[in-house]
C-alpha cells in the first residue's frame, strides 16, 4: 500500500501510465482498478468568464494534511495505492490542476475513495484557488 | 502577548494583507485569539469566531494553549481541486 503527494508548479502534465505498478513503480498484481480523476479548469467561475485559477498551498501543512487524508482513505477503503498531484499558482482555463490516482483490487472501493477524498480535500486541505478575470 | 495570524485566498485579498496581529493574554487559548480577530473586524465577527485556526502547520483544539512563537495560519474557505 502506498501514498504519494506531489504539489507541482503550475498546470499538471499527462498522466502517468501506472499499468500494474503502483505510484512507487513497484509491480503489484492484485490491481484490478486505477481511476485517474483529474481537475480541469473551466472558463466560466460563477456566471463570469476567467482565464485562470490562482492556486495558493500552505506549505508545509497542505502537503501534510494531503498524505494525513490519502492514508485514511487508503486504509479504510482497503485501497492499493493513491497519487496526488496538485498545482500551485497560475493554472490556465483547460489546463488540469489536480489529479487523484487510485488503484485497487475491484472499481467499487475506487470510485467511492475518490468521492469521499475530494469532498474531504475541499474542506481540510489548506489550498485556496482565485480566479483571474478575462 | 502579540500572535500574528497567518491568511490566505479570498480574505487576503478583501483585507488587502496576508497576517493579522493580535494581542491577547499571555495565557491565552486558541480560542481566544479567534475572539480577538473577531473582535478587530467586526463586520466579519462570525467568520473569525468560528475560523479554524492552525497552529504550528496542524488544526488545533480551541482549547489548547498559545505562545508567541507559534505559527498560526487561519484555514477557511480552501477549496483545492
Amino acid at each position: 500500500m502506498s501514498v504519494a503527494i506531489h504539489i507541482i508548479d503550475g498546470p499538471l502534465q499527462d498522466a502517468t501510465n501506472y499499468g500494474r505498478q503502483n505510484s512507487l513503480g513497484q509491480t503489484a498484481t492484485n490491481i484490478g482498478a486505477t481511476l485517474v480523476f483529474e481537475g480541469v479548469v473551466r472558463a466560466l467561475e460563477g456566471a463570469r468568464h476567467i482565464r485562470a485559477l490562482e492556486y495558493e498551498a500552505y506549505e508545509p501543512m497542505a502537503s501534510r494534511t494531503l498524505a494525513g487524508l490519502a492514508q485514511d482513505i487508503l486504509t479504510s477503503h482497503g485501497l492499493i495505492s493513491i497519487t496526488v498531484e496538485h498545482s500551485r499558482g497560475h493554472v490556465s482555463v483547460g489546463e488540469r490542476s489536480f489529479r487523484l490516482s487510485v488503484q485497487s483490487a475491484h472499481r467499487k472501493e475506487a470510485i467511492a475513495a475518490t468521492d469521499e477524498f475530494i469532498n474531504r480535500m475541499k474542506c481540510d486541505v489548506p489550498i485556496w484557488k482565485s480566479p483571474v478575470y478575462s | 502577548m502579540i500572535v500574528h495570524v497567518l491568511i490566505f485566498g479570498e480574505l487576503a485579498r478583501e483585507l488587502s494583507c496576508k497576517e493579522i496581529a493580535v494581542d491577547v493574554d499571555s495565557a491565552a487559548k486558541v480560542r481566544d485569539v479567534n475572539l480577538a480577530l473577531a473582535a478587530k473586524f467586526p463586520a466579519k465577527s462570525l467568520l473569525f469566531q468560528t475560523a479554524r485556526l492552525a497552529v504550528n502547520h496542524a488544526f488545533t483544539s480551541p482549547d489548547s494553549p498559545i505562545n508567541a512563537t507559534d505559527e498560526v495560519a487561519l484555514i477557511e474557505l480552501v477549496g483545492g481541486g
